[in-house]
Formats: C-alpha cells, sequence, structure tokens
C-alpha cells in the first residue's frame, strides 16, 4: 500500500484542518476581524459550526443513501431481461434529468412539498438518483458479454452472476455515479438552507442577505473541504476496488 | 452419451439448426465442423441450453435435458469457449475453482484440486494461481480456461473453438494437451472447429454440418477415403486428401517386418505423413519403427505409403 501513502497523508490533513475549523471556528474570530474590519460579528454564532456540520451531513448521507439504493436497484432492474422495456424510458429521464440545474430542482421543489428540510432531502434524493442509475446502467452494460457467458454457461445462476460477477466488474463505474450524485449533493445541500433546511449553506445565505462576506467565506470553506474530502475518500475506495486491475 | 433426435434451431424465420439426429458416445472426442453459420456452435450450446432447441429432443446420459434443472445440468459440463471467458476480477486459483466452489466443495478440497489441474495443463501452480487473468498469455489463459472447465470433473466437455484465437504454436500444444487429456480420461468431448487440419488430428468422430444440415458423421478415415459429396469432398480440401489420408493412419498400418533401414527409428505412433516427411528430410525410402519401449518393431517403406488404401 505504500504508494497510497501520499493519497492517504493528503486526505487524513486535510480531514484535520476541517474538523478543526468546525470545532474552533470562533478561535479565529481576530482572523476574520483584522479582514473584514468593517463587521461588528465576523463569526457565525447563531449556531455552533459542528451542528450545521452535522445537519449538513445528515441531509447529504441520507439523500445519497436512498439514491444509491434506489438508483442501483433501477440500473439492475432495466437491464434485466425483465425490465428491459423499461430502460429507453429511464434513459431519457436520466439523460434529461440531468440538464436541470439542481437549484431549479429545489425550487420547483418548494411550490410542490413546501419549506423545509423535507422538501431538501426530496429534491436531493431524486437529483442524486440520476447519475447513479445512469453510471449503473452503462457499468452492468459495460460487463464483456463473454464473460457473462462463460458464467452462464459454467452454471452460475442468475443471482451469482449478478452478485459475483456483474456488480464487481461493473462497481468502479456505479461507484463514480455514486461520486457525483454525493458531490452534487454536498453543494445542493448548501443550497437547501434557501428552502428552509438547516446546512452549511445557513450561514452562506444568512451572510449574502446580511452583506455579511465573513460568514459566507466560513460556510463556503467548509462545503468546499466537505466536497474535497469526499472526493479523495471516493477515489481511494474506486483504488481498492480496481486493485486486480493494478498488478 | 448424448443423443440428440431430430433436433432443430429456429429463429427469426431462419433454420439454424435443420432435424439433426445423432448419437455421441461416451469417451468419445466429437467434432462438430463446417462454414460459419451452418450451426455448430448451435448444437454445442443447445446440448448445454445456452440456447433452448425449438423442436426434437435432445438426452444426456438418457434424460431429456429440459427435465434437468438448467444449473446443474451445465455444472455437469465443462464449457470451453474461444474468447475464454475467465473472470477478470478473480485471481486464477479461485477462477478454476468456481465450480467446485458452487457445488460446495471445502476450500482445502479446491485448493487441492487448483494445484492438480494447473500441474496437468503445464503451469506451475505456485506462480500462476494467485494471477490474474490480463496477467497471462492467451495460451496460458485458454490452459485455466480447460482447467475451469475440467475443475468438477464433469462428464462432457463442450469445447467452442476453443484454439481459434491462439497463435499456432500456442494452438499446436493445447491440442496434443487436450488429446492427452481425453485418452488419460476418456471423457466425452463435444469439439466444434472449422479447421479440417484440427478435426481430423482431434476428432474419434467428425459431423460435417452445412447449413444447419448434418452432412456426413464418420471417422477421420472414412471421411477422406469416402466423402459423402461435393461438398464434403471440398471441405476436406481436395487437393490435400491424399496427404491428410496420411496423416490419420499410423505407420504400423503399413508395417514390414524385419529391420532394413539404417539411421534414428520413428515411433510406431507416428502417422505416415509423419514417417513421409521424415523420410524426404533424410532422403530415405525407408525407416524403421520403433514401439514406446525403443525395441524396433519392424519398417516403413515409401512405397507403402502410396499404396491406395
Amino acid at each position: 500500500m505504500t504508494h497510497h501513502s501520499i493519497l492517504s497523508e493528503r486526505l487524513v490533513w486535510i480531514t484535520l484542518v476541517f474538523v478543526a475549523l468546525v470545532l474552533f471556528m470562533p478561535a479565529l474570530r481576530p482572523i476574520f476581524a483584522w479582514l473584514f474590519p468593517a463587521l461588528d460579528r465576523p463569526v457565525y454564532r447563531l449556531d455552533s459550526f459542528l451542528s450545521l456540520t452535522l445537519a449538513h451531513l445528515a441531509l447529504v448521507a441520507a439523500s445519497s443513501l436512498v439514491s444509491a439504493i434506489v438508483g442501483t436497484a433501477a440500473g439492475i432492474f432495466v437491464t434485466r431481461r425483465s425490465g428491459a422495456e423499461f430502460r429507453g424510458i429511464v434513459e431519457t429521464i436520466v439523460t434529461v434529468g440531468q440538464t436541470f440545474p439542481p437549484v431549479a430542482v429545489l425550487a420547483l421543489a418548494v411550490p410542490l412539498i413546501g419549506f423545509g428540510a423535507g422538501p431538501a432531502l426530496i429534491a436531493l434524493t431524486i437529483y442524486g438518483l440520476l447519475p447513479i442509475v445512469g453510471n449503473t446502467i452503462s457499468g452492468l452494460t459495460s460487463v464483456p458479454p463473454d464473460t457473462a457467458e462463460a458464467a452462464r454457461g459454467i452454471g452460475m445462476r442468475p443471482g451469482r452472476i449478478l452478485l459475483q460477477v456483474e456488480l464487481p466488474l461493473a462497481a468502479p463505474v456505479i461507484l463514480a455515479g455514486v461520486r457525483i450524485s454525493v458531490i452534487i449533493n454536498l453543494g445542493t445541500a448548501a443550497i437547501a438552507s434557501t428552502v428552509g433546511a438547516k446546512s452549511l449553506g445557513t450561514p452562506i445565505i444568512v451572510g449574502l442577505n446580511g452583506g455579511n462576506t465573513a460568514y459566507v467565506l466560513q460556510g463556503a470553506i467548509l462545503v468546499g473541504l466537505l466536497a474535497i474530502i469526499t472526493d479523495l475518500g471516493f477515489e481511494r475506495l474506486v483504488t481498492r476496488l480496481q486493485r486486480w486491475r493494478l498488478v | 452419451m448424448i443423443e440428440l433426435d431430430h433436433v432443430s434451431k429456429r429463429y427469426d424465420g431462419l433454420i439454424a439448426v435443420d432435424n439433426v439426429s445423432l448419437t455421441i458416445d461416451d469417451g468419445e472426442l466429437f467434432v462438430l465442423i463446417g462454414p460459419s453459420g451452418s450451426g455448430k456452435s448451435t448444437i454445442l450450446r443447445m446440448i448445454n441450453r445456452l440456447m433452448p432447441h425449438s423442436s426434437g429432443t435432445i438426452r444426456i446420459g438418457g434424460s431429456d435435458i429440459t427435465q434437468l434443472d438448467i444449473a446443474s445440468l451445465r455444472r455437469r459440463m465443462g464449457y470451453v469457449i474461444q474468447s475464454i471467458g475467465l473472470f477478470p476480477h478473480w485471481t486464477i486459483e479461485r477462477n478454476v475453482g468456481a465450480v467446485p466452489e458452487m457445488l460446495g466443495w471445502d476450500r482445502a478440497r479446491i485448493a487441492a484440486r487448483v494445484t492438480e489441474l494447473l500441474t496437468l495443463l503445464r503451469l506451475d501452480p505456485a506462480t500462476v494461481r494467485r494471477k490474474y487473468p490480463h496477467q497471462l498469455s492467451g495460451g496460458q489463459q485458454q490452459r485455466v480456461g480447460v482447467a475451469r472447465a475440467l475443475a468438477a470433473d464433469p462428464e462432457v466437455l463442450l469445447m467452442d473453438e476453443p484454439f481459434g484465437a491462439l497463435d499456432p504454436v500456442a494452438r499446436d500444444a493445447l491440442q496434443i494437451e487436450i488429446a492427452q487429456i481425453q485418452r488419460a480420461s476418456r471423457k466425452t468431448i463435444v469439439f466444434v472447429t472449422h479447421d479440417m487440419e484440427e478435426a481430423l488430428r482431434l476428432g474419434s468422430r467428425i459431423a460435417i454440418l452445412e447449413r444447419g444440415r448434418l452432412v456426413q458423421c464418420a471417422s477421420p478415415l472414412e471421411l477422406l477415403r469416402a466423402p459423402a459429396n461435393d461438398f464434403v469432398r471440398g471441405f476436406v480440401g481436395q487437393d490435400e486428401r491424399g496427404i491428410r489420408l496420411l496423416s490419420v493412419v499410423p505407420v504400423t498400418e503399413r508395417l514390414r517386418p524385419g529391420d532394413d533401414a539404417s539411421g534414428e527409428p520413428i515411433a510406431a505412433t507416428a502417422s505416415l505423413r509423419q514417417a513421409l516427411s521424415r523420410m524426404i528430410e533424410r532422403g530415405a525410402d525407408r525407416l524403421s519403427v520403433a514401439d514406446d519401449s525403443g525395441a524396433r518393431v519392424g519398417t516403413i517403406h515409401l512405397a507403402d505409403l502410396v499404396r491406395q488404401a
């Protein structure tokens, strides 16, 4: 694992910086006061950054988990013989759906479902589905036909072929979809505070409304670091899943 | 025993296999040969139900295959394909042990079987078992493919142009290997190829197919001596027929008693074609013949090679 050490260190260091900022942001008051001398309150104090972070993560984790499970299941279903007739329509929805910006999805969710964490969760889940369904379909269809044929030929049953051959071979592509989904959701969850969900976007929105650039910066830095950490984490996971390709 | 009883396969209005009846005996290396689109692979894939047949009956060991559980049926038959189809994300050990694993063998028994099979296929178990398929050459991969097919000691081996994509050296070596394995294990092998040379070399019987129909089913010698029609005559190679006849007859068939030749003897298992080649090489018109133990058993003369059989 020596060739992963640089990557793993970077992941560790960024995570440490992130955790330190979440816990000790108020301690940086002098720096923000020096950067923004005009502001009375240069550090966001309406809520602790820890509770904002946890709310943000809960929103993303819950929506991404549901997206991943439902999205993978849908992708598996339409690539089976029994679900093949739905594949065209599902692929169209995925393609068209991804052209909507996530903000538009949130804006549409409010009149339909109302304000709060609920609508944000639903919007994030639905939007997060798209890359996962799309990638699951392309991952499963890229499994070499010879491999699938050999699996059937030696007497594997369909369930075993799916679990032991198709999904492991498609895993890197499916995971790339989950990665895109989670990263998008991390950003969208910030915007979700415009519809009343508590998240790391709250200081950003409060700051934008009240002309407090320090709040915006504090929220944005944490969201940015979270996205980087998540991305690096997925990178490690994908590398691990494909170890057999590298030997 | 595998029996095909008036078997047909139709799809999209086309007849891929047309009323074929065949009996493949236990311990036979049965070759299905024909040009592309002749239905040879379709027949093979109907035997392990990768393709359903449209009409007729296919029986293995007396039971109708449509009455058997499909996965269990396939586990009784090793399956080797041209594109090999190893699982790329599994080690060679796990690939070879795939069927035993499904049959619930314990780890130690699987490991021992993998060692045995890799050794049989002339791969070094110690180094190869932990490798992944992409780390092996095409020839080595197909050796693993054959090992995987043999893993649970199936009654039947189905081979669909198994050596078609290999380079000539690897193909030659694997042909020899499979012939030896077949002789030693007396396994029933159904072998699809479009290469007449390969069919004559390996087959105990050869079935020639043309556009889904069985044209002739005979031993290599019969096929060369008495082709059923012009198609078969063309397929066995009109210009090559004489030479190919020599290649399916062993020197023992034309042996003269006594040893009146000089030089290195030729093996009794060699074909007349190999004897001819050796004579041309040496500029000699006779060779002495020795059996496995090296004892001289007689002489083969050039004049006897060209004698009409």
